[in-house]
């Protein structure tokens, strides 16, 4: 007699029921730390993403829900100009200009990178350290700068961040380091089981 | 994980080089001015009269001395010397700003106002500055 798709059940419930508690709390877990992997990746992909092409129309498309128009803009996409984000770096007077030019290019698809290392889990710990390290300057040179009393925009999510205040710089950058810390002690207590 | 930071790294600088090439004619190494947005000393005397020079400098270094002919326009009392050099631009005539050296950012900010508050066209910055004019005038 052949079995039915019914008739299945009651094996799988029995195997489902034997799998040990801490195991079901252990997945439940992995799942989460991979959601914060995917948040954060977005994070940065999409600082990244905003400092080389121009995302304002698109972005401002897909905040009013009009999807078909974020198709015409996706389609329309332009490159941004590296001399905004070199300026917005130069504004904070900690680097010579060609340094800030190097870092216009450099620093955008650093991001990128890190972040898609985040999401296929390849060099992964290299991916945290590098992105910990960027937050941590990030957040010295707009504290610095505001203790210096320059009135400037850090440029970090492209135009999106150009009115942003300091408190919220500051909290948003907080926030992201907490995660990336979160994320490294997690790993490396996955490592050690 | 130093070797997976390193690897990272490393590949991030391929498409930043790319890039870098790519944009090679649009920004410049040496100033945050465009190319296209900077003149020579050479070139702007070769304007003639066509050129108005403004002085992005404050103004004791103005009065020390200052390019023959210029004007004193700086962000100190920008509300109180933009009447006075619009009276003397008119349609057609470039615009030469300068400030002390190359690496100041006085001229760089009198020109971009000049272009958004003013919305004046032909508006350059001297390459070199201040210096530059002194050095081509011994």
């Amino acid at each position: 007699m052949s079995q039915t798709p019914n008739a299945e059940r009651p094996a799988l419930n029995v195997e489902l029921s034997g799998v040990p508690a801490s195991n079901i709390k252990h997945q439940t877990s992995n799942v989460l730390w991979r959601l914060l992997d995917f948040v954060l990746a977005a994070v940065f992909i999409f600082a990244g993403l905003s400092k080389i092409f121009d995302l304002d129309h698109l972005l401002t498309a897909l905040l009013h829900l009009r999807f078909g128009d974020a198709l015409i803009q996706f389609r329309q996409l332009t490159a941004a100009s590296p001399i905004e984000f070199a300026n917005g770096i130069d504004n904070f007077k900690l680097v010579p200009w060609p340094v800030s030019v190097a870092l216009a290019f450099y620093l955008p698809w650093l991001e990128i990178f890190c972040a898609l290392a985040l999401v296929f889990r390849l060099l992964y710990r290299g991916a945290l350290i590098l992105l910990i390290t960027l937050m941590v300057v990030f957040t010295l040179a707009i504290t610095a700068a505001k203790l210096r009393g320059l009135d400037i925009t850090c440029g970090c999510f492209g135009h999106a961040s150009q009115h942003w205040s300091f408190p919220s710089h500051l909290a948003t950058n907080l926030t992201i380091i907490a995660g990336l810390v979160a994320l490294s002690f997690a790993n490396r207590s996955r490592e050690r089981l | 994980m130093v070797r997976q930071a390193a690897v990272l790294a490393a590949l991030a600088f391929l498409p930043a080089a790319g890039e870098a090439i790519h944009f090679r004619d649009k920004i410049s190494w040496r100033s945050s001015i465009p190319p296209s947005e900077m003149v020579s000393v050479e070139q702007a005397r070769g304007w003639g009269d066509t050129a108005i020079w403004v002085d992005a400098r404050p103004d004791d270094e103005f009065a020390s001395d200052h390019v023959p002919g210029a004007i004193s326009l700086n962000e100190d009392r920008w509300n109180e010397l933009l009447p006075q050099f619009l009276a003397v631009w008119s349609p057609g005539k470039k615009i030469v700003v300068y400030c002390s050296s190359l690496s100041c950012n006085a001229s760089r900010e009198v020109a971009n106002r000049l272009r958004k508050e003013a919305q004046l066209s032909d508006v350059f910055v001297l390459e070199g500055g201040w210096e530059a004019w002194l050095k081509g005038n011994r």
